[in-house]
C-alpha cells in the first residue's frame, strides 16, 4: 500500500481483469472469451499487468498447506460488530453457553435445575454444595430431604460438608460427604465417577459398596460394572472441555452430537478413523473445522443444523 | 517557505509527549494488559507518522489518536484470533507433519497478511473465494456447498478478487 487511492481507471482495469478471472474459473468460457480476454490483455499494457497481478495473488494461496490454511483463515468470522464491541469495550462479547455458567446462589430448598443442549449451569446450594449440570441435562434439588434427583443427562456434586447429599437415579443411589462425583445417566445405566473423597454406592440390586477418588463404576438394571481407575486430572465438560484420547471418531461424533442442536452425521467410513486433542465446547462449529484440517474428511451444512462429514476424495 | 509553519517533525514531538500517555491508558482499560496496550500505542504513533495526514491540522487529537488506536485494536484481536485457530490446527497434526518453528513462522506471517488482505469481504464471499484457493473446488461444487446459484459464485469470486487486487495496489 502506499496510501494514494488508486485512480478511477486503475479501479476500471482491476475489476475487468477479476472478472475475466472468475469468468475463465466458472468452466463457462468458450473459444471466443478466451480471444477476447486476449486482446483485452493485449490492448494496453496495464491490462496485462493486471492480469499478472491476479495470478499472482492466485498463486499466494495456491502455495498454502490447504488444511491448516482453511483452518485458520476459514475460521468463524466475529462480526464486524463484535470486533468493534471489543475494540471499544463498551459491552463485552456475548457469552456463550458455556460462559454463561457462573455460580448463582441458590437460596430455594428444592429447585428444577434444567441446560439445554449445548449449555452448561453451575449453581451453589444453601449449605455450601455446589451443583454443575451439563448439556441437556435435568435435576430436581430438594434439601429439606438432602437429595437431588437426576432426571435425565449428567451432573456433578461437590460436597465439602460432612452432612451427606444423596443423588436418586434411575439405577440407584450415590451417597456424597466430604467428596466430589460426576454422575452421567443413559437410557441403560449410569456411569459414576469420583473425582475427590469416598461415596457411597447403592445399586437397585445387591450391597452397598463404596468408591474412591480416581474410581469409576457402570450401575446398569441387571447389576454393576467393573471398577475402572480414570484420569481425575484430565479436564472435561465441567471446565468446558471435550477431551479424545486415541478415540474412535465415531465415539467422538456421538458424544459430540450431544452439545449440538440439530442433524450430524458421518459416513461409515469415518467411523474407526482415531482422533487424540481437547476441544472446547463453547464453539462446537469450529470442533467441526479443526477435525475437517487434521482428518482426512469435509465438513458438510447444508445450515448449522444439518451437517455431515465426508470422506476427502483427493486426500492433501 | 520553511519558516511559513512549523516542522511537522517538532508538532508530531509535541503530540507524542503531550497524549502518549493518555492513549497507553485508554488502550489498556480495553485491553487489561499494560504491555501489549504500550506496543499498541507506539504503533498508533507510528501510524499517524506514516499517514498523510497534517498533524498541525489536527483540532481533536486525542479523538483522531483514538479512532486510529479503535482501529489498530480491532486488527489486534483479528491477529489473535488467527493466531489461535492456526494454533490450534497445528496441535492436531500428526507428528510427522507438523512443520519447523521457522517455517511456522514463515506461515503464519503469510496467513496473517492474506488475512488482512481478505478482511472486510462478506462471510459467503470469503469462503467461497477459500473453497476456491485452498480446496480446489469448482464453481458448481461450490454453488452447492453454500446454497447458492453458480452465477452467485461467479460474482462472489470476482468480488473478492477485485477486493484484493485493489488492497495490494
Amino acid at each position: 500500500m502506499n496510501g494514494s487511492a488508486p485512480s478511477a481507471q486503475a479501479r476500471q482495469v482491476v475489476r475487468a481483469a477479476a472478472q475475466w478471472l472468475a469468468l475463465m474459473e466458472s468452466g463457462c468460457a468458450n473459444e471466443q472469451d478466451r480471444a477476447q480476454l486476449q486482446s483485452w490483455r493485449d490492448s494496453h499494457s496495464s491490462h496485462e499487468q493486471a492480469w499478472q497481478k491476479a495470478q499472482l495473488l492466485r498463486q499466494r494461496f495456491a502455495d498454502l498447506p490447504p488444511a491448516l490454511a482453511m483452518a485458520s483463515l476459514g475460521r468463524p468470522q466475529a462480526s464486524r460488530r463484535t470486533v468493534l464491541k471489543r475494540a471499544v469495550g463498551a459491552v463485552a462479547l456475548l457469552p456463550t453457553a458455556w460462559l454463561i455458567s457462573r455460580q448463582l446462589p441458590l437460596d430455594a430448598w428444592s429447585a428444577d435445575l434444567r441446560t439445554a443442549t449445548g449449555e452448561s449451569k453451575k449453581v451453589r446450594l444453601a449449605d455450601g454444595s455446589s451443583v454443575q449440570l451439563n448439556t441437556a441435562s435435568a435435576v430436581d434439588i430438594d434439601l429439606k430431604h438432602r437429595r437431588l434427583t437426576l432426571v435425565e443427562g449428567e451432573m456433578a456434586l461437590n460436597v465439602p460438608g460432612i452432612s451427606p447429599l444423596t443423588i436418586l437415579t434411575h439405577f440407584g443411589q450415590v451417597v456424597v460427604s466430604q467428596g466430589e462425583v460426576c454422575v452421567r445417566q443413559g437410557q441403560t445405566g449410569c456411569k459414576v465417577q469420583v473425582l475427590k473423597g469416598t461415596v457411597q454406592l447403592q445399586p437397585l440390586h445387591g450391597p452397598v459398596f463404596s468408591l474412591r477418588g480416581g474410581q469409576q463404576v457402570s450401575l446398569q438394571a441387571a447389576g454393576v460394572g467393573a471398577v475402572e481407575p480414570f484420569d481425575v486430572l484430565a479436564p472435561g465438560w465441567r471446565e468446558g472441555v471435550l477431551m479424545a484420547q486415541n478415540q474412535p471418531l465415531g465415539d467422538f461424533l456421538r458424544e459430540l452430537g450431544t452439545y449440538r442442536l440439530g442433524v450430524l452425521r458421518w459416513e461409515p467410513e469415518l467411523e474407526s478413523l482415531r482422533i487424540t486433542g481437547s476441544f472446547r465446547l463453547e464453539d462446537t462449529d469450529r470442533i467441526l473445522a479443526l477435525l475437517a484440517a487434521s482428518l482426512p474428511l469435509e465438513v458438510h451444512s447444508r445450515t448449522r443444523y444439518w451437517v455431515t462429514l465426508v470422506q476427502r476424495k483427493n486426500s492433501v | 517557505m520553511s519558516d511559513a509553519a512549523l516542522p511537522p517533525e517538532q508538532t508530531f514531538h509535541d503530540l507524542y509527549r503531550d497524549h502518549r500517555s493518555w492513549l497507553e491508558g485508554w488502550l489498556r482499560r480495553r485491553m487489561g494488559n499494560g504491555s501489549d496496550a504500550a506496543d499498541l500505542s507506539q504503533d498508533t504513533f507510528v501510524r499517524l507518522l506514516a499517514s498523510s495526514q497534517r498533524i498541525a491540522d489536527l483540532q481533536e487529537p486525542r479523538a483522531y489518536l483514538a479512532t486510529v488506536g479503535k482501529r489498530l485494536l480491532a486488527n489486534f484481536y483479528k491477529r489473535r484470533s488467527l493466531e489461535q485457530a492456526y494454533l490450534d490446527a497445528l496441535a492436531l497434526l500428526p507428528e510427522d507433519c507438523v512443520p519447523s518453528p521457522e517455517q511456522r513462522w514463515i506461515l503464519l506471517e503469510t496467513l496473517q497478511a492474506l488475512d488482512e488482505l481478505l478482511d472486510g469481504l462478506p462471510g459467503p464471499v470469503r469462503r467461497a473465494f477459500l473453497l476456491s484457493q485452498l480446496e480446489g473446488l469448482g464453481y458448481q461444487e461450490i454453488a452447492e456447498r453454500l446454497q447458492v446459484s453458480e452465477r452467485t459464485i461467479k460474482r462472489y469470486m470476482a468480488q473478492a478478487y477485485e477486493h484484493c487486487l485493489l488492497v495490494d495496489m
